[in-house]
């Protein structure tokens, strides 16, 4: 739980930063989901960062509004 | 440019900022010195739009227009810029993306066309030399492992490649080392213009060595206590905070000495 908590924090805070640069939220939380991903992606095997990629774009559309 | 009139703000019930009034013509730039604890830092969030802070009363224009009922979003693509404290680190964002995103963000506001990659990278490596920063930051998540100089100086990257109306600054002096100090300072110095308006917070006179303000204010306790000219900066410096607490501390003005 205190992790979770945490975590939410921290996104609060990066989406404030976005919006003090004018990014959408719609389009803060897809770069900063996708980068989060992109490092956890970097652990995994080739095969596998492919397939999670595409999943992760198909997923993301149209979640935020 | 800036007008602000009786701002009231609390955090959980308990009174932060006082009571303040300041107005900033455009091309002025006006310093907001204080010690820690003295509300600085929530005027400059509560200005950028930051939602943790309850308004409880007074105004805030900005270019005529109330400030307070603008989304920070809309605060920013309206011109209105504030350098972190604390930068925000955006693991596995591409720094020089990120301050894409921000600029086409601007452009499409303002019915521009969008900047290209291609177009971009040449801009951003212009800029970058004015803070003196490596390229291989361009290419470097947001702030991640960046050193506190460093951050600082990639928000200064950031104002000059957004170009506000308005640039708050918050502590942007705060844990530079001098050479540091000198590359923000100048950076800032070299932005001013005749439309353009900063406030400065700060604990520190320092900075105000290499960029002189028009106005200094003095926040004890979430009121300005004492307004002057670049002369104020130069009394704190060598007197402290203590000797204004001591000579404010009659009733009635808040000031606990």
């Amino acid at each position: 739980m205190e992790h979770e908590a945490t975590t939410s924090r921290i996104g609060e805070d990066q989406l404030f930063y976005c919006a003090q640069r004018g990014i959408s939220t719609e389009d803060a939380v897809s770069m900063i989901v996708n980068g989060f991903c992109k490092q956890v992606f970097h652990e995994l095997p080739m095969e596998f960062a492919v397939e999670a990629r595409k999943l992760m774009e198909v997923s993301l559309e149209g979640t935020v509004g | 440019m800036l007008e602000i009139k009786n701002l009231h703000v609390s955090v959980e019930g308990q009174e932060i900022l006082k009571g303040i009034d300041l107005k900033i013509k455009p091309g002025e730039l006006h310093a907001v010195m204080g010690p820690n604890g003295s509300g600085k830092s929530t005027f400059s969030q509560v200005l950028a739009g930051r939602d943790t802070y309850e308004i409880t009363g007074g105004k805030v224009l900005y270019g005529g227009r109330n400030l307070l009922e603008l989304s920070p979003e809309e605060r920013s693509l309206e011109g209105v810029f504030l350098s972190f404290q604390y930068p925000v680190v955006i693991p596995g964002v591409n720094n020089t993306y990120f301050l894409q995103a921000a600029v086409n963000a601007q452009r499409k506001y303002r019915g521009e066309e969008e900047i290209d990659a291609v177009d971009f990278l040449a801009l951003i490596k212009e800029k970058i030399k004015l803070v003196q920063l490596d390229e291989s930051f361009l290419h470097r998540p947001v702030n991640e492992g960046f050193s506190g100089g460093e951050k600082k100086r990639n928000e200064i990257l950031q104002m000059l490649t957004l170009e506000p109306k308005l640039a708050i600054l918050d502590e942007t002096d705060s844990g530079l080392d001098i050479d540091a100090l000198k590359i923000v300072a100048e950076g800032i110095d070299s932005f001013r213009s005749p439309e353009r308006s900063f406030l400065v917070i700060t604990h520190y006179q320092r900075i105000l060595n290499y960029i002189e303000p028009d106005r200094v204010h003095v926040l004890l306790d979430g009121r300005i206590v004492r307004s002057g000219g670049p002369d104020l900066a130069h009394e704190l410096e060598q007197k402290g905070y203590g000797w204004i607490q001591y000579d404010n501390s009659a009733p009635g003005n808040g000031a606990d000495a």
